[in-house]
């Protein structure tokens, strides 16, 4: 699989629900459509809600990765303005 | 006649002025009413000569002077 | 301007709403709104602004805090009595969001200072509980073009409506000039049942965030009226009064002016 080129990181790991998913809505609204964007997440509820929560809002997801520490790295590219 | 007054349609004779209905409605201080008839608003000075038709829609806005 | 993780948080219900965003709290934070009067309608209409993270708001209130205003006006506790409102309600708008700057006006709005109140603020709440005084910040803001919510309260009856410029009637269109003093009873004496300032004044509050954020449609060309007995909510649609004397075709009043104020309502 070919890596992607990541336009924007942002590490949630540091916020807990709903700010995890709050944080990451905000950084994609700062992104240009079509932008990928690279989310480090924690293990547990936000790696079982961010994702889907940002599916929701149109976005597409492309790749999550474990890194094996208890947290996991989520590629979206964003969808619309 | 059927006009709607408040949002509550009612029965009235036929020929009833703008100021017969505020009699006829106990209006709370009839003199300092706001009367709209049909989304216009009628003057003071022609409550007497406004006629009311079938189907006319009537409201009465009121001061409220308080917000303390 | 990025938004702290404090930030995200402490507005995270806000920026979670399509209508709100990032966009519109940024929006919330760099708006100014005013609010005359620290009462019945002002205490929530406050209250509900800070906690939104208006970024300036200014409260204008001459007097102090006695032990019948606790009953409604939310934003005093029973400590505060003596105290000047527009500081006892600064210290509560504070203590939600230390975020916000509070202007207070411990002022009476007359003719001699309203236009240089309104100023520096994008949108106006009437708190007021005096006829004159809503008759005059309905002048002023048709004058200076700025947006304002009227509201009034009385027993167990609300009504409210939203001035635009150029969108709608103004309070005067609908009610020509204020009834002599004393024809029309106030809250000192007739009473108001508390929550109905929260009812009021939550929804002026409402209606000052959404002109801000530009969503939703405002109460603009009509009145809210609420009776809390009958438990009925009705809109009532209002026409321009194209002869008004302030924002008619031919306007009569070109600067904002005193009335006579009711002899109970004369402050010391």
């Amino acid at each position: 699989m070919a890596d992607y080129t990541i336009d924007e990181t942002v590490d949630i790991t540091d916020v807990v629900c709903p700010v995890t998913f709050v944080k990451a809505k905000v950084a994609l609204e700062e992104l240009d459509e079509g932008q990928l964007i690279s989310i480090r997440m924690n293990d547990g509820e936000p790696v079982q809600n961010v994702p889907r929560s940002i599916k929701e809002e149109g976005h597409q997801i492309l790749k999550l990765t474990d890194n094996g520490d208890g947290t996991y790295n989520l590629i979206v590219r964003k969808v619309g303005d | 006649m059927k006009i709607t007054v408040a949002g509550a349609q009612k029965d009235f004779p036929g020929g009833l002025t703008v100021a017969q209905l505020i009699e006829l409605e106990n209006v709370e201080t009839p003199e300092y009413v706001t009367v709209s008839l049909n989304d216009e608003f009628v003057e003071n000075g022609a409550f007497t000569s406004t006629v009311l038709n079938d189907g006319d829609s009537v409201e009465f806005l009121y001061f409220m002077g308080g917000g303390c | 301007m990025a938004f702290t993780n404090e930030q995200l948080e402490r507005y995270s219900r806000h920026i979670l709403l399509s209508e709100v965003g990032v966009k519109g709290q940024k929006k919330l934070l760099n708006a100014k709104v005013l609010i005359i009067g620290a009462g019945g309608l002002g205490a929530p209409a406050a209250l509900y602004l800070a906690a939104a993270g208006v970024g300036t708001i200014g409260i204008a209130d001459a007097d102090t805090v006695d032990l019948s205003n606790l009953q409604r006006q939310v934003i005093h506790s029973t400590p505060d009595v003596g105290k000047a409102k527009v500081l006892s309600a600064k210290e509560t708008m504070l203590a939600i969001n230390p975020e916000i700057t509070v202007n207070t006006h411990r002022t009476f709005v007359a003719a001699d200072n309203i236009m240089e109140l309104i100023d520096g603020y994008d949108f106006i709440l009437d708190g007021t509980d005096n006829f004159p005084a809503k008759f005059l910040i309905n002048d002023a803001c048709v004058l200076a073009g700025k947006p304002f919510s009227h509201a009034g309260i009385i027993r167990f009856k609300g009504q409210l409506m939203t001035y635009v410029p150029g969108q709608g009637p103004c309070y005067r269109c609908v009610f020509k000039e204020p009834p002599p003093p004393d024809a029309v009873p106030t809250c000192k004496q007739a009473g108001v049942i508390g929550a109905m300032g929260g009812v009021i004044g939550s929804l002026q509050a409402m209606e000052a965030v959404k002109y801000i954020i530009g969503k939703g449609d405002l109460l603009t060309g009509s009145l809210l009226t609420y009776d809390a007995l009958k438990m009925e909510f009705r809109k009532i649609k209002l026409p321009r009064a194209k002869n008004c004397a302030v924002c008619g075709e031919h306007p009569s009043i070109l600067a904002p002016f005193d009335y006579e104020q009711a002899v109970c309502e004369l402050k010391h």
